[in-house]
């Protein structure tokens, strides 16, 4: 006679799988980023070869003039302003032309000198933005009775063409 | 008189089958939020803060441009010279029409440098920039 025996059941060890897992876990974690990428969104114009430019004339009234020098101080339209106040002056002129056609919307010009610090390019361009945002805020708050970004697509169409965001970068001159 | 000692029944052990399935939703979780590094950044910058700032959605649709403090260039794995970031950035436009710069710029460098490589972005057509910068809070 065979004597029967108890045969053990077959396991697999999973004591290790947690080990095993965070150091996979580890090994993500390290070699992933997690950053988000937040910043000031600008376009670019086209590239047009200097003997093709054509210069247009801009209705003073239209133009708002951001000039930078070297040492960080700012002119807006030729009058001396801390970097801080560029906001609290371009916001009523954006909006006293809310209701103009688009071709007499206000247009931010920044210039900088070539030595001028990008730290203080980006706080001016920084206010620039912080005025149009704010403006199509109040806005759409007036008219739809939320934030600009609450908004749906066709009313941020209809606040976009109201308020557009018109910023033109001179180029430095050349450091005489 | 002899004394028992009261113990509960039940066992002292804190179950530990389920931590592998703990640890993988952990992992998936990363796996999912994150991006794999792709490059190494070899120049020392600090970006400046800024308020008026908006998120770029897609992380698949940016290149970047590291501009350090010694005013060195870095695009894609390595140190570039102004004069290669044309041809360098008209390839990368070529492949994705959609691209979007992102500028990592230290806060110290001149604006005659920025000038410099926006004129040659514009000349490759990568139009879309974005100054990277921090919440200013």
């Amino acid at each position: 006679m065979i004597k029967k025996r108890k045969l053990k059941d077959a396991e697999i060890p999973t004591s290790s799988m947690a080990d095993i897992a965070f150091l996979l876990l580890l090994f993500f974690l390290v070699a992933t980023t997690i950053d988000v990428d937040t910043g000031i969104g600008l376009t670019l114009p086209e590239y047009i070869p200097p003997e093709e430019i054509k210069q247009v004339e801009v209705p003073k009234d239209r133009m708002a003039a951001v000039l930078i020098n070297e040492n960080g101080d700012v002119l807006v339209d030729g009058k001396p302003t801390p970097v801080g106040k560029i906001k609290d002056n371009l916001k009523p002129r954006i909006e006293s032309k809310i209701s103009l056609p688009s071709n007499k919307k206000l247009i931010v010009s920044i210039k900088t000198d070539r030595k001028t610090n990008y730290n203080i390019y980006i706080q001016a361009l920084d206010q620039v933005k912080l005025a149009y945002f704010e403006s199509r805020d109040e806005y759409s708050n007036a008219n739809y009775g939320k934030r600009y970004k609450d908004l749906d697509a066709d009313q941020q169409k209809d606040v976009k063409e109201k308020i557009p965001i018109i910023i033109s970068l001179a180029e430095p001159e050349a450091v005489k | 008189m002899k004394f028992q000692k009261k113990r509960a029944g039940t066992k002292q052990e804190i179950p530990t089958a389920s931590m592998p399935d703990i640890v993988f939703m952990l992992l998936l979780f990363f796996m999912v939020t994150t991006t794999l590094r792709e490059v190494d950044v070899l120049v020392d910058f600090k970006l400046p803060e800024a308020k008026a700032i908006e998120k770029i959605e897609n992380k698949r649709l940016i290149s970047y441009i590291w501009v350090g403090k010694d005013g060195r260039i870095q695009i894609n794995d390595s140190i570039t010279k102004l004069e290669d970031v044309k041809s360098l950035m008209y390839t990368k436009v070529q492949a994705l029409p959609s691209l979007i710069v992102s500028m990592r710029i230290d806060k110290g460098a001149n604006m005659g440098l920025v000038t410099d490589i926006q004129q040659e972005l514009r000349k490759a057509y990568a139009l879309r920039i974005n100054y990277s910068t921090n919440i200013k809070i």
